[in-house]
């Protein structure tokens, strides 16, 4: 078909016009092939100018639009639209930047105009090369896989679930509730553990658009935003497997305690008396707090930052337990004597110093230390530790080890069964560390909870309603998808097999044909980052709308 | 809820990183949004950083995409230099009365071309820079601002102050600037009403031990963001009063901790970013952070810490610090602990005071009719079922106006409250 090339100057009242010889730069591109009309107008982007535009593009049967005017971040979506309206594909539009990257920053008259008739050229050989491209579709599922029975996975459940939005909700222990059920009172709040989850787990139970998988894993995910395709395994019952669609996957499988067996100078497992604050949660849980003598302990030291220097990071919320312990400790048995060894006391927050103010006082000791080693001397346990000024000892009768908090076995599986990465710590990575806490590079993949980074259960319980936000703000029963316009196109015959781009591609877009031996670009899954046209040795992956030909075209006329 | 008209558009109040992020999501489920702000531009606090740890990301290249996308979508209502006045009703019937505080410049003919500012007269201390450079009575707050809307400020434009002055006018190509625009009320009826009005920080005038406002090139943490920022008002040198460059720097932790009575989370990591800001200018520099717990909880960073003590930076555990002029700088006295004072010379000091709820946050709370809790931040109504509750069930509060928090908590609370609206009233 023939071309028919519109070129429109914006004078931008005097921002371009009094630094730039305008009518020079429409003599110069006047006579170029296909260019069908070139003007000015004293502002594109007022009402006026957008109405110009469309009236100019209708009446001179255009088929191609450049404006030279301002940044593409200031108008290219403004002009698109302007294109949309007026009948003609938005893509088949260029605009050069002759003001922030010419008027703006050119001194001289004659050298911007000259700069300005490059620009405006380039632009226009590079729109001959434009294609249109359209809007896709596609149909999704707005069920959603929950992960993780814990409070943050019931928590998204109960906010997703309703009539026309069911949840799979599955958990790989035999109940619901995850490790919240193990303690008696939450931080700082001390309001008790069970109120907070037992009238969840009901509310779970109820709800008839929440289906519960217990004593269960997720064995294969397979597809993308909207439409995941998922096979859960019972792993009783003779591994029987359930297949589901669904159209977006929340990881929410929490955390586990560091093992303290690896740091041999705190003496768990081989001293008694010696207990991770797991352990002691379940013995305060059981109501009385015993030595393995089953006396009360008169004394007990509560010792912080257990793996902390292993681990590489601050669990956030150790020296907020370990205070929770104090509590404990201080309510059952009034008499104890309890001792805090702490590196830094790290209580963040509006809430948190107050307790902590609230839990010294008489008999509770705390101890800035280093170097701990603990031994068993008699019946007691001598702790040996460094302060600031010199070394000491102290016999105690029971050490509660305040150990960090880490991923879960399975974190490492479910990430590659659900194609994201694992980060920091070997916690899942989320897409952004400000601006993306929740989301992960595959679209339609939340993390929350303790699976993202330690934290405590308030911030838990908010990000499975932040993921939960995410789910219903873009997952909507019967509207369809739009997935990103400009992804990458690998040609088939250019494709050599070397699968550098199924290596660098960060959204798990592109597979391999094992038949044809090439890569192929799953255009709802890519984003259009180009990560494989760098990579690409053989020039067969391109991005669409930023094509070697589109850029090469443009770049020739410029450097000319 | 009540049998009342039930209506879906949110009110979003404060267009700071929390506001936009709401507003975007809401937008996204096809919700009409009405994001109103109090000063004349968007991206509150997080605009005035250079760089945001751990990842060192520049920040307004963090946040811009954001902002233009928030100002191009349809759904969204952004109204600048607008306060709220009045609430009545309940979660999913509310009348909101707003005043929008006439700009004098009409947006649909301002091109942003900034030529009115130049001729202006009056010259003033610029608030956005914490007062470390000037600027005109018709003015944008920093260069490139979004949206990129000038406003009279009527105290001190001489028009306002009856002289006959149209400086401003007589340079518009444009004929935007319009002095007879008056404010304007207007009533919003929302369903829903999310609150993210930001911080304060801690005045150390407040704390006068520390020398601030009495002792040159005693810097706030605002203050020193800004001298770094490449936008800012020395375009990011980093220098003293006199000129010279600064040959060491002490920067101070806590400060004001003690007197909220609380820990306010970010200062240990914006703290240690600061040495980074440092050394990337001054590589020689000789940097002491006195500090009393380090504060860095999360997966992230701990990892920045180590990093930033490969740049032979001292970590110094003090308490009783005092500030001094001493000589043609500064002297830190500290107490390190062991009971012994210690005294340090320094060219420059930096404060990193405590994060504080903003001033008209009870104002506020009151037109909401929401409680504010010991500390003046807004309380949530159950820290353990979800802190973006309110006691008023259809107000929704997020970011620092609930506590103090870093970006990322922000952002999730922002998600938070708009999947708490979208699953309460679908």
């Amino acid at each position: 078909m023939e071309k028919k090339i519109g070129v429109y100057i914006c004078e931008c009242g005097p921002n371009i016009a009094e630094k730039i010889d305008i009518d020079k730069v429409i003599d110069a591109v006047s006579s170029l092939d296909d260019v069908n009309v070139v003007d000015r107008y004293k502002l594109l982007c007022s009402v006026d100018g957008k109405k110009f535009l469309e009236e100019q593009i209708k009446k001179q049967g255009l088929t191609h639009l450049v404006v030279a005017a301002c940044s593409p971040k200031q108008h290219e979506q403004t002009f698109m639209e302007v294109c949309e309206n007026a009948g003609i594909n938005p893509y088949l539009f260029q605009l050069a930047n002759i003001r922030e990257q010419c008027a703006w920053i050119t001194e001289d008259k004659d050298e911007a105009t000259k700069k300005a008739i490059i620009l405006v050229k380039a632009a226009i050989r590079r729109v001959r090369y434009h294609v249109s491209l359209e809007k896709k579709e596609i149909d999704s599922n707005p069920d959603v896989l929950v992960i993780g029975g814990g409070i943050a996975g019931i928590e998204a459940s109960l906010q997703l679930a309703s009539s026309d939005r069911k949840i799979y909700l599955v958990e790989k222990t035999s109940s619901l509730g995850g490790l919240i059920t193990n303690y008696e009172k939450t931080f700082p709040s001390m309001r008790s553990s069970s109120e907070i989850i037992k009238q969840k787990i009901q509310d779970v139970d109820k709800n008839e658009n929440i289906k519960v998988f217990t004593d269960s894993e997720v064995e294969e995910s397979l597809g993308f935003f909207g439409n995941f395709q998922v096979k859960v395994k019972k792993t009783t019952e003779e591994n029987e497997i359930v297949e589901f669609n669904v159209g977006a996957i929340v990881l929410a499988t929490g955390s586990t305690l560091f093992d303290p067996d690896e740091i041999p100078r705190y003496g768990y497992g081989k001293i008694d008396n010696v207990i991770t604050a797991f352990e002691f949660e379940k013995m305060n849980l059981s109501g009385v707090i015993l030595l393995k003598n089953n006396k009360p302990p008169k004394s007990v030291a509560i010792i912080h930052c257990v793996g902390r220097n292993e681990k590489g990071y601050c669990s956030e919320i150790c020296c907020m337990y370990s205070l929770k312990f104090v509590r404990y400790l201080k309510d059952k048995l009034p008499d104890v004597k309890v001792t805090n060894f702490y590196s830094d006391l790290c209580i963040p927050g509006k809430s948190d110093q107050k307790f902590y103010e609230e839990t010294k006082g008489k008999n509770v000791d705390f101890i800035r230390a280093t170097d701990l080693e603990i031994t068993k001397q008699g019946d007691k346990i001598n702790i040996k530790y460094k302060n600031e000024t010199n070394e000491n000892s102290l016999p105690i009768d029971m050490v509660i080890l305040s150990p960090a908090v880490e991923p879960t076995s399975d974190a490492f599986k479910l990430a590659e069964l659900t194609s994201i990465s694992l980060g920091d710590g070997g916690f899942f990575s989320e897409e952004h560390e400000k601006l993306g806490p929740v989301s992960t590079s595959t679209d339609g993949v939340y993390i929350v909870g303790c699976a993202q980074g330690p934290k405590n259960i308030s911030e838990t319980v908010v990000q499975a309603g932040a993921a939960t936000g995410k789910i219903l703000s873009s997952l909507i029963p019967g509207r369809k998808i739009e997935p990103e316009i400009k992804t990458s196109q690998i040609s088939e015959s250019f494709c050599i097999g070397c699968k550098n781009c199924i290596s660098v591609c960060s959204y798990g877009a592109i597979t391999f044909d094992e038949t044809r031996k090439i890569a192929v670009v799953n255009e709802v899954i890519c984003r259009g980052c180009g990560n494989c046209v760098a990579a690409c040795p053989s020039g067969a992956a391109n991005i669409k709308h930023f094509t070697f030909n589109q850029i090469y075209q443009e770049l020739m006329e410029a450097v000319k | 809820m009540s049998d009342k008209e039930q209506y879906t558009d949110v009110l979003v109040i404060g267009a700071g990183i929390a506001g936009i992020e709401a507003s975007l999501m809401l937008s996204t489920s096809d919700r009409k949004v009405h994001l109103i702000e109090k000063t004349s531009y968007t991206g509150g606090t997080v605009i005035k950083f250079e760089e945001v740890f751990s990842n060192m990301e520049c920040s307004t290249c963090m946040v811009s995409p954001i902002q233009q996308e928030l100002l191009q979508d349809k759904n969204i209502n952004l109204l600048i230099l607008t306060e709220i006045e009045e609430v009545k009703g309940s979660f999913g019937n509310f009348t909101a009365k707003i005043r929008k505080k006439a700009s004098y410049v009409d947006l649909q003919n301002c091109i942003g071309c900034n030529e009115c500012f130049e001729p202006c007269p009056v010259s003033l201390k610029n608030e956005f820079e914490e007062g470390l450079s000037e600027r005109k009575a018709i003015y944008v707050p920093c260069a490139g601002a979004l949206p990129n809307a000038p406003m009279i400020d009527t105290e001190h434009c001489l028009r306002f102050k009856g002289k006959d002055c149209r400086a401003c006018q007589e340079a518009c190509m444009f004929e935007a600037i319009d002095f007879n625009q008056k404010d304007e009320k207007l009533e919003l009826k929302v369903g829903a009403i999310i609150v993210a009005t930001g911080f304060n920080t801690f005045d150390p005038k407040q704390s006068p031990e520390y020398g601030y406002g009495k002792i040159d090139d005693v810097y706030t943490a605002f203050e020193f963001e800004r001298l770094y920022a490449s936008n800012g008002p020395t375009d990011g040198k980093i220098l003293l009063k006199n000129g010279e460059i600064p040959k060491s720097a002490a920067i101070i932790h806590c400060v004001g901790r003690d007197k909220k009575g609380y820990c306010s989370s970010v200062c240990c990591m914006y703290s240690l970013k600061f040495n980074h800001y440092l050394k990337s200018k001054i590589p020689e520099i000789k940097i002491s952070e006195f500090y009393t717990d380090l504060c860095i909880p999360g997966k992230s960073h701990q990892k920045f810490y180590e990093k930033m003590k490969e740049t032979g930076t001292d970590m110094i555990r003090a308490g009783e610090i005092e500030v001094t002029k001493q000589g043609k700088g500064m002297a830190v006295k500290y107490n390190n602990g062991n009971g012994k004072k210690s005294i340090l010379p320094v060219d420059m000091v930096i404060l990193s005071p405590a994060i504080e709820p903003n001033d008209d946050a009870s104002k506020l709370a009151k037109i909401l009719d929401i409680s504010l809790d010991e500390y003046g931040f807004f309380k949530e109504e159950n820290q353990d079922v979800s802190s973006v509750i309110t006691s008023n069930s259809g107000v929704f509060i997020a970011g620092c106006i609930q506590g103090p928090k870093n970006i990322q908590d922000s952002v999730s609370q922002a998600s938070a409250a708009v999947g708490k609206i979208l699953s309460l009233s679908r």
